[in-house]
Protein backbone atom coordinates (compact mmCIF):
# COMPACT_ATOMS: atom_id res chain seq x y z
CA UNK A 1 0.00 0.00 0.00
CA UNK A 2 1.29 3.28 -0.82
CA UNK A 3 0.82 6.47 1.24
CA UNK A 4 -1.70 7.84 -1.72
CA UNK A 5 -3.93 4.98 -1.09
CA UNK A 6 -3.68 5.09 2.71
CA UNK A 7 -5.38 8.33 2.46
CA UNK A 8 -8.09 6.74 0.42
CA UNK A 9 -11.25 5.43 2.48
CA UNK A 10 -13.81 3.58 0.93
CA UNK A 11 -12.79 3.53 -2.04
CA UNK A 12 -14.26 2.04 -4.99
CA UNK A 13 -13.12 0.59 -8.20
CA UNK A 14 -15.16 1.98 -10.87
CA UNK A 15 -13.87 2.68 -14.57
CA UNK A 16 -15.22 6.04 -16.22
CA UNK A 17 -17.59 5.40 -18.53
CA UNK A 18 -17.41 6.60 -22.13
CA UNK A 19 -19.66 6.57 -25.17
CA UNK A 20 -17.77 5.71 -28.26
CA UNK A 21 -21.18 6.92 -30.39
CA UNK A 22 -23.20 10.03 -30.10
CA UNK A 23 -26.84 10.80 -31.70
CA UNK A 24 -26.55 12.64 -34.19
CA UNK A 25 -30.16 14.58 -35.54
CA UNK A 26 -31.10 17.16 -38.51
CA UNK A 27 -34.35 19.32 -37.62
CA UNK A 28 -35.35 20.43 -41.11
CA UNK A 29 -36.11 24.07 -40.29
CA UNK A 30 -37.08 25.09 -44.19
CA UNK A 31 -38.24 23.43 -47.17
CA UNK A 32 -40.82 20.53 -48.31
CA UNK A 33 -40.57 18.18 -45.67
CA UNK A 34 -40.11 20.38 -43.00
CA UNK A 35 -40.52 20.51 -39.60
CA UNK A 36 -39.16 16.99 -39.17
CA UNK A 37 -36.34 15.52 -37.10
CA UNK A 38 -34.19 13.06 -39.03
CA UNK A 39 -31.89 10.89 -36.28
CA UNK A 40 -28.27 9.92 -38.09
CA UNK A 41 -27.74 6.44 -38.25
CA UNK A 42 -25.46 4.32 -40.02
CA UNK A 43 -21.88 4.87 -41.69
CA UNK A 44 -22.86 7.00 -43.98
CA UNK A 45 -26.16 8.87 -45.68
CA UNK A 46 -27.05 11.05 -48.93
CA UNK A 47 -29.06 13.93 -48.96
CA UNK A 48 -30.30 14.52 -52.37
CA UNK A 49 -33.11 14.36 -54.87
CA UNK A 50 -31.85 10.36 -55.83
CA UNK A 51 -34.97 7.84 -54.68
CA UNK A 52 -32.71 5.82 -52.02
CA UNK A 53 -31.34 9.26 -50.82
CA UNK A 54 -31.68 8.85 -46.79
CA UNK A 55 -32.94 12.28 -46.58
CA UNK A 56 -34.68 13.03 -49.61
CA UNK A 57 -35.19 16.32 -51.19
CA UNK A 58 -37.85 17.09 -53.97
CA UNK A 59 -36.51 20.42 -54.92
CA UNK A 60 -34.52 20.91 -58.92
CA UNK A 61 -32.13 22.65 -56.93
CA UNK A 62 -30.90 19.33 -55.21
CA UNK A 63 -28.11 17.04 -57.07
CA UNK A 64 -28.91 13.42 -56.59
CA UNK A 65 -26.88 12.51 -54.49
CA UNK A 66 -25.63 16.08 -52.93
CA UNK A 67 -24.22 15.71 -49.65
CA UNK A 68 -22.89 12.63 -48.07
CA UNK A 69 -22.82 12.42 -44.36
CA UNK A 70 -20.53 10.27 -42.53
CA UNK A 71 -20.44 9.14 -38.87
CA UNK A 72 -17.03 8.67 -37.65
CA UNK A 73 -16.25 7.85 -34.06
CA UNK A 74 -18.22 10.75 -32.23
CA UNK A 75 -17.88 13.22 -35.28
CA UNK A 76 -20.12 13.76 -38.02
CA UNK A 77 -18.53 14.34 -41.51
CA UNK A 78 -20.13 16.51 -44.15
CA UNK A 79 -18.74 15.90 -47.71
CA UNK A 80 -20.51 18.12 -51.04
CA UNK A 81 -20.36 14.79 -53.45
CA UNK A 82 -19.42 17.51 -56.20
CA UNK A 83 -22.97 18.71 -56.89
CA UNK A 84 -23.64 21.58 -58.81
CA UNK A 85 -25.72 24.27 -56.89
CA UNK A 86 -23.25 23.14 -53.45
CA UNK A 87 -23.57 23.29 -49.63
CA UNK A 88 -23.74 25.70 -47.19
CA UNK A 89 -22.25 25.84 -43.23
CA UNK A 90 -23.74 28.66 -41.92
CA UNK A 91 -23.86 30.69 -44.75
CA UNK A 92 -20.50 29.94 -46.13
CA UNK A 93 -20.02 27.17 -49.27
CA UNK A 94 -17.54 24.81 -48.34
CA UNK A 95 -16.69 21.41 -49.85
CA UNK A 96 -16.60 19.45 -46.63
CA UNK A 97 -16.47 20.05 -42.85
CA UNK A 98 -16.80 18.51 -39.39
CA UNK A 99 -20.21 19.52 -38.17
CA UNK A 100 -20.64 20.51 -34.36
CA UNK A 101 -23.57 21.49 -32.43
CA UNK A 102 -25.69 24.68 -33.79
CA UNK A 103 -24.19 24.04 -37.56
CA UNK A 104 -26.91 25.39 -39.94
CA UNK A 105 -26.68 23.21 -43.42
CA UNK A 106 -28.36 24.39 -46.43
CA UNK A 107 -28.96 22.22 -49.20
CA UNK A 108 -31.09 23.11 -52.14
CA UNK A 109 -34.36 24.84 -50.57
CA UNK A 110 -33.99 23.12 -47.54
CA UNK A 111 -32.06 24.32 -44.33
CA UNK A 112 -30.79 21.94 -41.49
CA UNK A 113 -29.65 22.31 -38.05
CA UNK A 114 -27.43 19.73 -36.82
CA UNK A 115 -27.32 18.79 -33.21
CA UNK A 116 -25.13 15.77 -31.88
CA UNK A 117 -26.09 14.53 -28.30
CA UNK B 1 -8.00 22.96 -61.69
CA UNK B 2 -9.90 24.07 -58.83
CA UNK B 3 -8.19 24.74 -55.39
CA UNK B 4 -8.74 22.80 -52.25
CA UNK B 5 -8.27 24.54 -48.81
CA UNK B 6 -8.79 22.76 -45.48
CA UNK B 7 -7.60 24.25 -42.42
CA UNK B 8 -6.23 22.25 -39.57
CA UNK B 9 -5.40 24.56 -37.11
CA UNK B 10 -6.45 28.04 -37.17
CA UNK B 11 -5.43 29.28 -33.77
CA UNK B 12 -2.39 31.61 -32.72
CA UNK B 13 -0.08 31.40 -29.91
CA UNK B 14 -0.86 28.01 -28.27
CA UNK B 15 -3.01 25.13 -28.58
CA UNK B 16 -6.00 25.79 -26.59
CA UNK B 17 -7.79 22.76 -26.51
CA UNK B 18 -11.19 23.29 -24.15
CA UNK B 19 -14.71 23.10 -24.65
CA UNK B 20 -15.03 26.46 -26.07
CA UNK B 21 -13.15 26.12 -28.70
CA UNK B 22 -14.94 22.97 -30.21
CA UNK B 23 -16.16 24.60 -32.86
CA UNK B 24 -12.88 26.35 -34.29
CA UNK B 25 -10.97 24.03 -32.68
CA UNK B 26 -7.38 24.85 -30.52
CA UNK B 27 -4.76 23.32 -32.92
CA UNK B 28 -2.17 26.06 -33.73
CA UNK B 29 -1.67 27.31 -37.59
CA UNK B 30 -1.54 24.72 -40.25
CA UNK B 31 -3.22 24.90 -43.57
CA UNK B 32 -3.29 22.14 -46.52
CA UNK B 33 -3.32 24.24 -49.88
CA UNK B 34 -3.87 21.25 -52.75
CA UNK B 35 -4.11 22.04 -56.65
CA UNK B 36 -4.78 18.63 -57.95
CA UNK B 37 -1.71 16.09 -56.47
CA UNK B 38 0.40 19.00 -55.48
CA UNK B 39 0.16 19.77 -51.76
CA UNK B 40 1.25 22.19 -49.96
CA UNK B 41 1.20 23.13 -46.51
CA UNK B 42 1.28 26.63 -44.72
CA UNK B 43 2.77 25.97 -41.55
CA UNK B 44 3.38 23.72 -39.41
CA UNK B 45 1.61 24.38 -35.98
CA UNK B 46 -0.20 21.43 -34.09
CA UNK B 47 -2.94 21.10 -36.78
CA UNK B 48 0.13 19.31 -38.56
CA UNK B 49 -0.72 16.56 -36.63
CA UNK B 50 -4.17 15.46 -37.74
CA UNK B 51 -3.11 16.47 -41.50
CA UNK B 52 -0.22 14.10 -41.39
CA UNK B 53 -2.57 11.17 -40.22
CA UNK B 54 -5.33 12.42 -42.55
CA UNK B 55 -2.45 11.88 -45.41
CA UNK B 56 -1.42 8.68 -44.93
CA UNK B 57 -4.95 7.16 -45.10
CA UNK B 58 -4.97 9.24 -48.86
CA UNK B 59 -5.30 6.80 -51.87
CA UNK B 60 -2.64 7.11 -53.69
CA UNK B 61 -0.94 8.00 -51.10
CA UNK B 62 1.39 11.33 -51.68
CA UNK B 63 4.97 10.92 -51.95
CA UNK B 64 5.86 14.50 -52.22
CA UNK B 65 4.74 17.68 -49.99
CA UNK B 66 5.81 21.46 -49.86
CA UNK B 67 6.13 23.37 -46.55
CA UNK B 68 5.92 26.77 -46.45
CA UNK B 69 6.81 28.07 -43.01
CA UNK B 70 5.64 31.85 -42.72
CA UNK B 71 8.63 32.13 -39.31
CA UNK B 72 9.74 30.25 -36.74
CA UNK B 73 7.47 31.48 -33.47
CA UNK B 74 6.24 28.32 -31.92
CA UNK B 75 2.94 28.02 -32.96
CA UNK B 76 4.16 27.78 -36.41
CA UNK B 77 6.75 25.10 -36.15
CA UNK B 78 6.21 23.02 -33.31
CA UNK B 79 3.93 20.40 -34.48
CA UNK B 80 6.81 19.23 -37.64
CA UNK B 81 8.04 16.71 -34.67
CA UNK B 82 4.54 15.11 -34.75
CA UNK B 83 3.70 15.04 -38.32
CA UNK B 84 3.80 11.29 -39.25
CA UNK B 85 5.02 11.48 -43.32
CA UNK B 86 7.99 12.37 -42.02
CA UNK B 87 8.45 9.16 -40.31
CA UNK B 88 7.71 7.28 -43.66
CA UNK B 89 10.27 5.87 -45.72
CA UNK B 90 9.88 7.18 -49.33
CA UNK B 91 8.67 10.50 -48.51
CA UNK B 92 9.96 13.93 -49.70
CA UNK B 93 9.27 17.08 -47.66
CA UNK B 94 10.48 20.12 -49.55
CA UNK B 95 11.02 23.01 -46.98
CA UNK B 96 11.70 25.90 -48.64
CA UNK B 97 13.79 29.67 -47.83
CA UNK B 98 12.80 32.47 -50.07
CA UNK B 99 15.93 32.52 -52.22
CA UNK B 100 18.84 30.73 -53.11
CA UNK B 101 20.73 30.16 -49.76
CA UNK B 102 18.20 30.81 -47.73
CA UNK B 103 18.28 27.62 -45.56
CA UNK B 104 16.42 28.95 -42.56
CA UNK B 105 13.46 27.16 -42.52
CA UNK B 106 15.16 23.68 -42.37
CA UNK B 107 17.46 24.83 -39.53
CA UNK B 108 14.79 25.92 -38.03
CA UNK B 109 12.83 22.62 -38.14
CA UNK B 110 16.05 20.36 -37.33
CA UNK B 111 16.88 22.72 -34.43
CA UNK B 112 13.65 22.06 -32.74
CA UNK B 113 13.98 18.08 -32.81
CA UNK B 114 17.65 18.58 -31.70
CA UNK B 115 17.73 16.41 -28.37
CA UNK B 116 17.41 19.19 -26.03
CA UNK B 117 13.83 19.40 -27.23
CA UNK B 118 12.65 16.14 -28.69
CA UNK B 119 13.87 12.61 -28.69
CA UNK B 120 14.24 11.68 -31.85
CA UNK B 121 16.97 12.51 -34.12
CA UNK B 122 15.61 14.69 -37.06
CA UNK B 123 18.35 12.49 -39.02
CA UNK B 124 16.41 9.40 -37.92
CA UNK B 125 13.68 10.48 -39.73
CA UNK B 126 12.05 7.75 -42.38
CA UNK B 127 11.16 10.49 -44.63
CA UNK B 128 13.17 13.11 -46.56
CA UNK B 129 13.38 16.27 -45.68
CA UNK B 130 14.83 18.71 -48.56
CA UNK B 131 15.90 22.30 -47.83
CA UNK B 132 14.55 23.45 -51.16
CA UNK B 133 14.48 27.75 -52.01
CA UNK B 134 12.13 30.04 -54.36
CA UNK B 135 13.61 32.02 -56.45
CA UNK B 136 14.09 35.25 -55.52
CA UNK B 137 10.80 34.86 -53.20
CA UNK B 138 8.86 32.98 -56.31
CA UNK B 139 8.95 29.69 -57.93
CA UNK B 140 6.59 27.00 -60.21
CA UNK B 141 6.16 24.16 -58.46
CA UNK B 142 4.34 21.66 -60.56
CA UNK B 143 2.56 24.46 -62.50
CA UNK B 144 1.70 26.87 -59.09
CA UNK B 145 2.98 30.00 -59.16
CA UNK B 146 4.32 30.76 -55.21
CA UNK B 147 5.21 33.91 -54.43
CA UNK B 148 6.17 35.53 -50.66
CA UNK B 149 6.24 38.18 -49.98
CA UNK B 150 6.91 39.97 -46.63
CA UNK B 151 4.95 41.28 -43.31
CA UNK B 152 5.16 43.07 -40.32
CA UNK B 153 5.60 40.91 -37.47
CA UNK B 154 8.33 40.65 -34.69
CA UNK B 155 11.77 38.78 -36.15
CA UNK B 156 9.68 38.79 -39.85
CA UNK B 157 7.65 37.10 -41.70
CA UNK B 158 6.60 35.81 -45.06
CA UNK B 159 3.25 35.53 -46.81
CA UNK B 160 2.23 32.99 -49.81
CA UNK B 161 0.55 33.53 -52.74
CA UNK B 162 -0.42 30.38 -54.76
CA UNK B 163 -2.10 30.91 -57.84
CA UNK B 164 -2.75 28.01 -61.08
CA UNK B 165 -5.11 28.12 -63.97
CA UNK B 166 -6.74 31.43 -62.50
CA UNK B 167 -7.33 30.67 -59.11
CA UNK B 168 -5.44 32.23 -56.06
CA UNK B 169 -4.99 31.56 -52.29
CA UNK B 170 -3.23 33.89 -50.16
CA UNK B 171 -1.95 32.76 -46.72
CA UNK B 172 -1.26 36.24 -45.07
CA UNK B 173 -0.86 35.59 -41.18
CA UNK B 174 0.80 36.87 -38.08
CA UNK B 175 1.10 40.10 -39.77
CA UNK B 176 0.29 43.47 -38.07
CA UNK B 177 -1.51 46.09 -40.61
CA UNK B 178 -0.34 49.59 -38.61
CA UNK B 179 -3.36 52.21 -37.96
CA UNK B 180 -2.44 55.11 -40.24
CA UNK B 181 -3.20 58.45 -39.45
CA UNK B 182 -6.35 59.65 -40.41
CA UNK B 183 -7.61 55.87 -39.48
CA UNK B 184 -10.78 55.82 -36.96
CA UNK B 185 -9.56 53.79 -34.28
CA UNK B 186 -11.06 52.07 -32.51
CA UNK B 187 -14.18 51.91 -34.51
CA UNK B 188 -16.04 50.60 -31.53
CA UNK B 189 -19.68 51.34 -33.51
CA UNK B 190 -18.25 50.49 -36.70
CA UNK B 191 -19.04 53.71 -38.75
CA UNK B 192 -15.79 55.07 -39.87
CA UNK B 193 -14.07 54.74 -43.66
CA UNK B 194 -11.84 52.23 -44.82
CA UNK B 195 -8.83 51.89 -43.12
CA UNK B 196 -5.35 52.43 -44.99
CA UNK B 197 -4.11 49.39 -46.15
CA UNK B 198 -0.24 48.73 -47.24
CA UNK B 199 -0.13 49.11 -51.03
CA UNK B 200 1.85 45.88 -51.81
CA UNK B 201 -0.21 43.94 -49.46
CA UNK B 202 -2.90 44.92 -51.42
CA UNK B 203 -1.59 44.38 -54.68
CA UNK B 204 -0.86 40.93 -53.84
CA UNK B 205 -3.98 39.87 -52.41
CA UNK B 206 -5.88 41.62 -55.26
CA UNK B 207 -8.80 39.86 -56.51
CA UNK B 208 -7.77 36.59 -54.63
CA UNK B 209 -10.33 33.86 -54.57
CA UNK B 210 -9.59 33.02 -50.56
CA UNK B 211 -7.12 35.39 -48.32
CA UNK B 212 -6.58 33.96 -45.24
CA UNK B 213 -5.53 36.89 -42.58
CA UNK B 214 -4.47 36.85 -39.75
CA UNK B 215 -7.45 38.88 -37.38
CA UNK B 216 -6.57 37.62 -33.81
CA UNK B 217 -7.89 40.41 -32.02
CA UNK B 218 -11.01 43.00 -32.11
CA UNK B 219 -11.19 46.74 -31.82
CA UNK B 220 -10.90 46.42 -27.97
CA UNK B 221 -8.46 43.90 -28.06
CA UNK B 222 -5.90 45.08 -30.23
CA UNK B 223 -5.54 48.35 -28.60
CA UNK B 224 -3.85 46.99 -25.85
CA UNK B 225 -1.16 44.79 -27.96
CA UNK B 226 -0.38 46.98 -30.49
CA UNK B 227 3.29 46.33 -31.80
CA UNK B 228 2.67 42.74 -30.97
CA UNK B 229 2.17 41.87 -34.90
CA UNK B 230 -0.90 40.84 -34.87
CA UNK B 231 -4.26 42.71 -36.55
CA UNK B 232 -7.10 43.76 -35.30
CA UNK B 233 -10.20 42.43 -37.62
CA UNK B 234 -11.74 45.64 -38.99
CA UNK B 235 -8.67 46.67 -40.73
CA UNK B 236 -8.09 42.97 -42.33
CA UNK B 237 -11.27 43.45 -43.15
CA UNK B 238 -10.79 46.61 -45.08
CA UNK B 239 -7.53 45.34 -46.69
CA UNK B 240 -9.88 42.55 -48.68
CA UNK B 241 -12.36 45.14 -49.22
CA UNK B 242 -9.43 47.59 -50.77
CA UNK B 243 -8.22 44.00 -52.65
CA UNK B 244 -11.71 42.90 -53.84
CA UNK B 245 -11.14 39.71 -52.53
CA UNK B 246 -13.86 36.97 -53.08
CA UNK B 247 -13.48 35.04 -49.40
CA UNK B 248 -11.89 36.20 -46.39
CA UNK B 249 -10.97 34.00 -43.68
CA UNK B 250 -10.12 35.45 -40.56
CA UNK B 251 -7.64 33.18 -39.12
CA UNK B 252 -5.14 33.09 -36.00
CA UNK B 253 -7.80 33.00 -33.75
CA UNK B 254 -6.54 34.51 -30.17
CA UNK B 255 -5.97 31.66 -27.49
CA UNK B 256 -8.58 33.78 -25.48
CA UNK B 257 -11.20 33.52 -27.84
CA UNK B 258 -14.12 31.06 -27.33
CA UNK B 259 -16.38 30.38 -30.42
CA UNK B 260 -19.11 33.01 -29.31
CA UNK B 261 -16.62 35.40 -29.49
CA UNK B 262 -15.19 34.54 -32.85
CA UNK B 263 -18.81 34.18 -34.26
CA UNK B 264 -19.08 37.70 -32.68
CA UNK B 265 -16.21 38.92 -34.91
CA UNK B 266 -16.96 37.58 -38.15
CA UNK B 267 -20.48 39.15 -37.91
CA UNK B 268 -19.02 42.77 -37.45
CA UNK B 269 -16.79 42.09 -40.04
CA UNK B 270 -19.82 40.79 -42.44
CA UNK B 271 -21.95 44.04 -41.25
CA UNK B 272 -18.77 46.41 -42.11
CA UNK B 273 -18.87 44.96 -45.65
CA UNK B 274 -22.11 45.32 -46.14
CA UNK B 275 -22.28 48.61 -45.20
CA UNK B 276 -19.08 49.12 -47.54
CA UNK B 277 -20.99 47.69 -50.44
CA UNK B 278 -18.35 44.87 -50.40
CA UNK B 279 -18.96 41.27 -52.22
CA UNK B 280 -16.77 39.84 -49.66
CA UNK B 281 -17.64 36.32 -47.62
CA UNK B 282 -16.43 36.13 -44.51
CA UNK B 283 -15.75 33.67 -42.10
CA UNK B 284 -13.74 32.46 -39.34
CA UNK B 285 -11.20 29.97 -40.47
CA UNK B 286 -12.26 26.76 -38.60
CA UNK B 287 -10.57 23.22 -37.95
CA UNK B 288 -11.43 20.50 -40.43
CA UNK B 289 -12.99 23.00 -43.02
CA UNK B 290 -12.11 22.18 -46.67
CA UNK B 291 -13.40 24.86 -49.12
CA UNK B 292 -13.08 24.44 -52.83
CA UNK B 293 -12.33 27.48 -55.17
Amino acid sequence: MTEFDATITGKVDVPRRQRETRRHSLEQCEGKGSPRVIVLEGDEMVIGSAPGARIRLASKRASRRHVILRLRGTDCMLLDNDSHNGVLLNGVRVHSAVLRDGDVIQVADSVFVYSEG
Amino acid sequence: MAAHVKFWGTRGSIPTPASWTRVYGGNTCCVEVRFGNTIFVCDAGSGIRELGKDLLMRRPAPRELHLLLTHGHWDHIQGFPFFAPVYMPGMKIRVYGRQAGDDSPYRLLSGQMSSSYFPVSFHDLGGSVVADHLDGGKKNIHGVLVRAFALNHPGGCAGYCLSKGGRKIVYMTDNELEIQPGDIFPDLDDSGPLRHAPKDLVEVARGADLLIADAQYDEQGYATRKKWGHSCCFSVTDLAIRARVKHLALFHHDPEDTDRGIDEKVLACRRRAIRHGARLVICGAREGVEMKF
